[in-house]
């Protein structure tokens, strides 16, 4: 029997004890115990490779990639798990868990505000509930020390440099500045070979640095305005709430409170449309007046009586024909949209799935904000991929059987990856949901670009009746080109137009004059905001979704359709009013701009931090010194919202109050009650069930029409409940 | 001060900047119904107040007119 040390042992460790040839190397052995022997024998522990991975899907992936035979050995280390390959010399894979350093404040200075002081550190001794990264993080550091040789394998962009930077730097002993890197954009075998065959001499460490200062500044402005606004509350109102802000949040949220004030302030304006009905060979056709919009009432009702003729005649019909060129290739952002239009999904719900299709090496990287595919990922090995699936085969086998592809590219580009693409690997297993979704998207897309432009016609008709002029436009499609490749996804309203000639008569039925009003501007939504942002160059591909989403947890927007709350309002307000400067666009994209310096290597890292923080103390010192009103406005609008949180909807007794979730001082006990309760104005009250949590759906009952309550106990489903006592569905002892 | 249509605070005027603002609007928009539909200021506001396309404040500001103003 044999046991080994479960860790290798350095040559002075043992030495003492036990005889050991000195001619061994004096490096770390392995310690192997011979038990039916009295004998205690050292063996040289084989030097190896060590590759940090961003997570185990790509350490798996990875693994199976470099192996000789295909087959790794799959491991674990204290329950840490890693992969042993074999090649010319042993390979050991070990995974992240995404980020596992972060920053955070010094520990010497707990106390300090405004916080200026922080460092990098393990993410377990920085965030509550990251205590099992301790052992990970460990595992790491063991699986490392044997190793000759190091290579960062994480993903190819800012963050997964910097989750291999840290890694190396502080878990591996200093080991990133002898480190390689593996650049892929698709976790295929084939791409995964070519990227180790060809490492990277070195760790790209402007992008580093660029992602080191990105983290830095997001955390002093985020910790140290957050933490002002959240102190200021407390003081107000000996209560606390967690309100934060930061250098991308601040921006987003002022642009979508300006947009709600102007819906809010919105003063529609009256005009008239005036519309004719006509018919051409049984067809009835609606052309409306050049004059699009009367504003004066008694003007369109003149010009209407005017057109009161029983026959028009067609003055002119012009067409024309363009060419509609095929799309882009997907960058993440056009992703994100396409899958809103098509699947509602939300850019952080898009984005999840087609990481997970990456994961699966069924997609290539998909945090790009390229447009662009470059010949070398094989257009050609792709669609052969796709052709062995059934649905793919027509469209694969078209584009296949042309002398040259050529996809139809955009401008922007990304040093590190080309656009989105299928990697032509097909799902081992059938996918389900989204992800099903956005493979099929991201398939169609990539058959789009390689098609031929559409072929459309516009026609213009022009009708005359009684002297004034009616317009009949529309669009037809004559050749379908790209189109057909991008089925279903690629569907365009087409117009059929009568065949009338000039001089033709058509018999008018009737004359229409509808009253309309203008509207207000629209609401964005979770695919606008995120286009938004990428036009207004704040935030970066990889952290835009998850910016909105920080604004929906806060309470500060809600709603598919944004709508900003009133803490949201009240938290914008008190930006622009006490610092400006943080909810400017301009100051955003400035630091975002010298960001991009630094990853280009023009700037440097410390100059962007020390012009951060001069900007950053000021603004500071600013709210502390306002503290009280700050303070004062934002626990007016936190209670609102809380209440707000509250409201069940109208109520039926006295009309002017609505029915809230109330919590009785007297009792201990929830009930629900009119707001008007208290002021002893309306005494409707009904009981509600006293465990699991309780709040308001918005939807009414479909029984009595009364708004309804969630009710999520501690163990169970949720279940909804009418709080209306006299409503049908008690009778019956059903739920909503 | 605060506003007389929500708890906002207000400065010198009876509203809060937003319904300020409100108010500003309803005012710049009158000639334009005026012109369209020969409205006195008091229909305009009871038009206002039932329409839907109107913003939220809006409709708030107009009621409290058509309730506070004197013919």
């Amino acid at each position: 029997m044999v046991f080994v040390h479960k860790k290798p042992l350095a040559y002075q460790d043992v030495q003492g004890d036990i005889k050991v040839d000195s001619s061994l190397p004096k490096t770390t052995y392995l310690f192997r115990v011979e038990a039916n022997q009295s004998t205690v024998s050292l063996q040289r522990l084989e030097k190896y490779t060590f590759i940090i991975t961003e997570k185990p899907d790509a350490a798996n992936r990875i693994a199976n990639a470099l192996d000789r035979a295909g087959k790794p050995k799959s491991l674990a280390h204290n329950g840490v798990p890693y992969y042993e390959a074999q090649r010319d010399r042993k390979l050991l894979i070990v995974p992240a868990l995404g980020h596992l350093y972060t920053v955070a404040a010094d520990k010497k200075k707990p106390r300090q505000f405004p916080v200026l002081d922080y460092d990098w550190v393990p993410l377990y001794l920085a965030e509550k509930g990251a205590s099992r990264l301790r052992i990970w993080l460990q595992a790491i550091a063991d699986l490392a020390k044997g190793a000759d040789d190091f290579v960062d394998a994480c993903d190819y962009d800012i963050e997964g440099s910097i989750i291999g930077y840290c890694i190396l730097r502080y878990a591996c002993g200093g080991k990133e500045t002898e480190a390689k890197r593996m650049k892929y954009s698709t976790l295929t075998a084939e791409e995964l070979e070519k990227s180790y065959q060809s490492m990277l001499p070195s760790l790209d460490f402007p992008l580093i640095e660029a992602g080191l200062a990105r983290h830095e500044v997001d955390w002093l402005y985020g910790i140290n305005l957050s933490r002002a606004l959240t102190l200021a509350a407390k003081k107000a109102s000996n209560q606390y709430t967690t309100l934060s802000t930061g250098r991308v949040q601040g921006p987003t949220l002022k642009f979508l409170a300006l947009r709600e004030r102007n819906i809010n302030c919105f003063v529609p304006t009256p005009y008239w449309t005036l519309k004719t009905r006509f018919s051409v060979d049984g067809k009835v056709l609606e052309a409306e007046h050049e004059k699009k919009a009367f504003e004066v009432k008694s003007e369109a009702e003149a010009t209407a009586k005017r057109c009161k003729v029983k026959t028009g005649t067609a003055e002119s019909v012009e067409k024309k024909q363009f060419r509609q060129p095929p799309p882009f290739p997907f960058d993440l952002g056009a992703l994100q949209s396409e899958a809103y239009r098509f699947f509602s999904y939300t850019p952080i719900h898009t984005l999840a799935a087609a990481q997970r299709l990456y994961l699966e090496a069924l997609i290539s990287y998909p945090r790009t904000s390229s447009q662009r595919l470059p010949p070398e990922i094989g257009y050609a090995r792709i669609l052969r991929g796709l052709a062995k699936n059934r649905a793919f085969l027509q469209a694969a086998g078209e584009l296949l059987s042309r002398t040259e592809l050529k996809p139809n590219e955009g401008k922007k580009a990304d040093s590190a990856h080309p656009a989105i693409y299928p990697t032509g690997k097909l799902p081992i297993k059938a996918l389900a949901g989204a992800e099903k979704n956005i493979y099929e998207l991201v398939v169609r897309r990539f058959f789009a670009v390689f098609g031929d432009p559409a072929l459309r016609q516009t026609a213009k008709i022009t009708l005359d009746l009684g002297g004034e002029k009616f317009l009949l436009v529309g669009t037809q499609t004559l050749e379908v080109g790209w189109l057909s490749l991008y089925e279903p996804f690629g569907r365009l309203r087409d117009t059929s137009l009568p065949l009338i000639k000039e001089g033709d008569s058509v018999a008018i039925k009737r004359i229409a004059l509808e009253d309309r009003f203008t509207k207000p501007p629209v609401r964005y939504n979770p695919s606008s905001v995120v286009r938004k942002m990428e036009r207004c160059n704040i935030g970066t591909k990889a952290t835009r979704a998850g910016i909105l989403q920080t604004l929906y947890n806060r309470k500060y927007v809600r709603d598919e359709k944004i709508a900003v709350t009133d803490l949201g309002f009240e938290v914008t307000n008190v930006l622009r009013e006490y610092c400006p400067s943080i909810v400017s666009v301009e100051f955003t994209r400035d630091l975002e701009e010298k960001m991009e310096h630094i990853q280009e290597g023009k700037g440097k890292k410390t100059e962007v931090i020390t012009q951060a923080v001069g900007a950053l103390k000021p603004v500071i010192a600013n709210l502390q010194l306002n503290e009280p009103a700050v303070g004062q406005k934002l626990v007016r609008a936190v209670n609102q919202a809380n209440l707000e949180e509250r409201i069940i909807g109208p109520c039926p007794t006295c009309h002017a109050g609505s029915l809230i979730i109330q919590y009785s001082k007297k009792t201990g006990k929830l009930f629900v009650g009119c707001t008007n309760y208290f002021k002893s104005a309306c005494k409707t009250v009904f009981p509600l069930p006293q465990r699991g949590y309780i709040w308001p759906t918005a939807r009414p009952c479909k029984e009595c029409g009364w708004n309804t309550v969630q009710v999520w106990p501690k163990r169970g489903r949720p279940w909804n409940l009418c709080p209306n006592p006299s409503c049908p569905s008690k009778r019956n002892g059903e739920t909503n | 001060m605060t506003c007389k249509l929500c708890n906002r605070a207000s400065t010198r005027d009876e509203f809060c900047e937003f319904h300020l603002r409100a108010l500003q609007n309803l005012k710049d928009s009158y000639p334009a119904w005026k012109r369209a539909l020969d409205l006195s200021w008091k229909d305009y506001l009871s038009q206002i107040a039932e329409n839907s396309s109107a913003g939220n404040w809006v409709k708030e500001v107009a009621k409290y007119l058509i309730e506070h103003e004197e013919t």
